[in-house]
């Protein structure tokens, strides 16, 4: 019976610099047999299993106090719950992953270039158009409060599935949200990313779920854990040791 | 409260009893009991209350595709009614029902409750019709049993004014509006209006950048609506430095809050100084004063804030709040407020006067059994 769970990326870059990551600390993944690639174990480290699980359903369980601790993008953390207290805490930024969750505009609207000048095109093309400016996004959470924070409230929000970058051209969306590491792609599709227009700097985050079932057993497992991870990231958790090991 | 109030036989009798009282008292007044479905088009409300009411909508999709909601609010429903019934003016409509909305940053406020209220529409005379649903607020909580209330209130029509006649682009006007509610973030844009100041760009040279850029998605914007908001931004570029006094005549009021009769004294004291004249607004605010005098509160119970709009985008003039003391503390026991553009947007054609009100029912039970509100 193991003690600790902690989910990770189950494919893609963000696995891969978290294989690495863990294999500088001298950690290595194995498979567990029979569970098809959805489950496996530090060598040895028995008290503690590892779910390999999709960025945003690793997410989704530190929520739901499904898993202990958990690997992914703070974006998608801070999507699934905008209020993080109480729920999830960040322990440590990762140094991979990074991504910045931004708000675009078509390099067409020379007159656009920051939160201030969207907000009065969003209001005169509500007036123009007798509808509202429409945002495509992946992240409506982040999107509703950052426009709240910068007093826009004429738009609506379309979600989005994917190809997000591609909604103004295909006449699905007038502006768009979404997560970018260089701009390129955004600039190949025609946009640009306004002055003030970065919503959160994201880069992959160690959590810990503050709703897990934070036993003794998977406090000591915890701790050995993160006393092997200290020492490669130089970092101390005072996080941990504060609500969650005392 | 609960996020899912269960209503015991005991407040469900105590909640009908008040509403037959209150309905009562519309009724005798002229006002006539409108039932709108509890679900709705989703669009008839978040087209008109923008993303913040979006956000606290409880939304639903039907088989067949189409959005819906639980009604936030039943003005909106009862408005688009009168709208394509084609009610003839001035109409007086109440009613009494449960309204929805989401509770996201405040997860132990009720998800539903009970409103009852009236709407005002197509009186042309305004004043008149502010004293009818003040009178009809006021004289509802007494039937109802709660004697002990204090007023809130603002006018954004004030705001509008005294931004209307100040010497700024119009860009600038409309901006200052749209945020008025948004106090602090107001001053920020005033702070920019200095910032701004540059060099002027050439109507030529607007238009070799915007096709310089023609490769990109016009994103539902003509290349026309593009260039004359870049030549608008470019002329208020040149007009800003001119107003440094604007800054100071619009934060000073924003400061302004206290009681009623020396807050009207100070606003006074600020246009006067700034020589500024506002009489139709301030005619306004001082029969709004007797008329609250006269219908019965002293008026040291009667608060004035400058910057107070509330947080619902179809408001556009005189806007209060009553609240009362519950065993817990102050609680707001009902509100409303003038919208004169809202039939307008649902397709009446023609901008239309309308002032309504709604009360809590549930938090004047509260008030009037001396309960604790959380």
């Amino acid at each position: 019976m193991t003690a600790l769970t902690i989910a990770i990326p189950s494919k893609g870059r963000l696995k891969e610099a978290c294989n690495a990551w863990f294999a500088e600390a001298g950690l290595t993944m194995e498979q567990t047999a029979g569970a098809r690639g959805y489950r496996a174990s530090f060598a040895g480290l028995g008290d503690v299993e590892i779910m390999l699980l999709s960025a945003g359903e690793i997410a989704a369980s530190l929520l739901a106090g499904d898993v202990h601790l958990g690997i992914t993008g703070e974006d998608l953390l801070r999507e699934a719950a905008p209020e993080l207290a109480g729920r999830i805490h960040l322990l440590c930024p990762m140094g991979f992953g990074f991504a910045d969750v931004v708000v675009a505009v078509s390099q067409y609207w020379i007159d656009v270039s920051t939160m201030v000048d969207l907000d009065d095109v969003c209001a005169a093309y509500a007036l123009a158009h007798g509808r509202r400016l429409r945002v495509a996004t992946k992240y409506a959470q982040l999107t509703r409060g950052f426009f709240a924070h910068a007093g826009i409230s004429d738009y609506r929000i379309v979600p989005s599935g994917g190809a997000t970058e591609g909604a103004p051209a295909a006449g699905t969306a007038e502006v768009i949200v979404d997560i970018t590491t260089t701009g390129a792609t955004l600039r190949d599709n025609g946009l640009k990313i306004l002055d003030d227009g970065v919503i959160l700097k994201s880069q992959a985050q160690l959590a810990a779920s503050l709703t897990a079932d934070w036993n003794a057993g998977a406090r000591a497992a915890c701790k050995v854990l993160l006393a092997r991870l200290t020492a490669k990231a130089g970092v101390l958790y005072p996080g941990l040791d504060g609500q969650l090991l005392k | 409260m609960v996020a899912f109030p269960y209503y015991e036989p005991s407040d469900i009798e105590a909640l009908n009893a008040q509403a037959v009282i209150l309905l009562k008292l519309f009724a005798g007044r002229g006002y006539r009991r409108e039932e709108p479905s509890v679900m709705q088009p989703a669009e008839i409300f978040l087209d008109r209350s923008g993303e913040e009411i979006r956000r606290r909508t409880f939304t639903l999709t039907d088989l067949s595709g189409h959005e819906l909601c639980l009604r936030p609010d039943l003005t909106i429903p009862i408005c688009k009614h009168a709208v394509d019934a084609k009610v003839p003016f001035p109409a007086r409509l109440c009613y009494n029902g449960l309204a929805f909305r989401q509770q996201p940053s405040r997860p132990n406020r009720p998800t539903q409750f009970f409103q009852a209220g009236a709407e005002l529409l197509g009186l042309d005379d305004s004043a008149a019709g502010e004293r009818e649903i003040l009178s009809l607020s006021f004289d509802a909580l007494r039937a109802a049993g709660v004697e002990n209330f204090e007023i809130l209130f603002g006018d954004l029509a004030l705001f509008g004014a005294l931004v209307d006649a100040l010497q700024i682009p119009a860009h600038w006007r409309a901006r200052l509006k749209r945020h008025f509610w948004r106090a602090g973030y107001v001053e920020t844009l005033l702070q920019r209006l200095g910032r701004t100041a540059q060099a002027v760009p050439s109507r030529a040279e607007i238009e070799t950048r915007i096709d310089a850029s023609k490769e990109a998605p016009s994103a539902g914007r003509s290349r026309a609506e593009i260039v004359a908001r870049a030549m608008g931004q470019a002329e208020e570029a040149a007009a800003l430095r001119l107003n440094p006094a604007v800054v100071g005549v619009i934060t000073k009021l924003f400061g302004i809050s206290g009681p009623a009769t020396e807050a009207v004294a100070e606003i006074r004291a600020l246009l006067k100084a700034a020589g500024i004249k506002l009489d139709a607004p301030m005619q306004a605010m001082d029969a709004r004063l007797k008329a609250i005098a006269d219908l019965g509160v002293d008026l040291g119970r009667v608060r004035f804030t400058a910057h107070f709009g509330r947080n619902m985008e179809y408001y556009t003039g005189f806007v209060f709040e009553v609240w009362a003391e519950a065993a817990d503390g102050s609680i707001q026991i009902a509100g409303g407020g003038r919208y004169d553009t809202l039939l307008e947007t649902l397709g009446a054609g023609k901008s239309v006067s309308a002032i309504g009100c709604a009360i809590r029912t549930e938090r004047l039970l509260t008030v009037k059994n001396g309960k604790g509100a959380r």
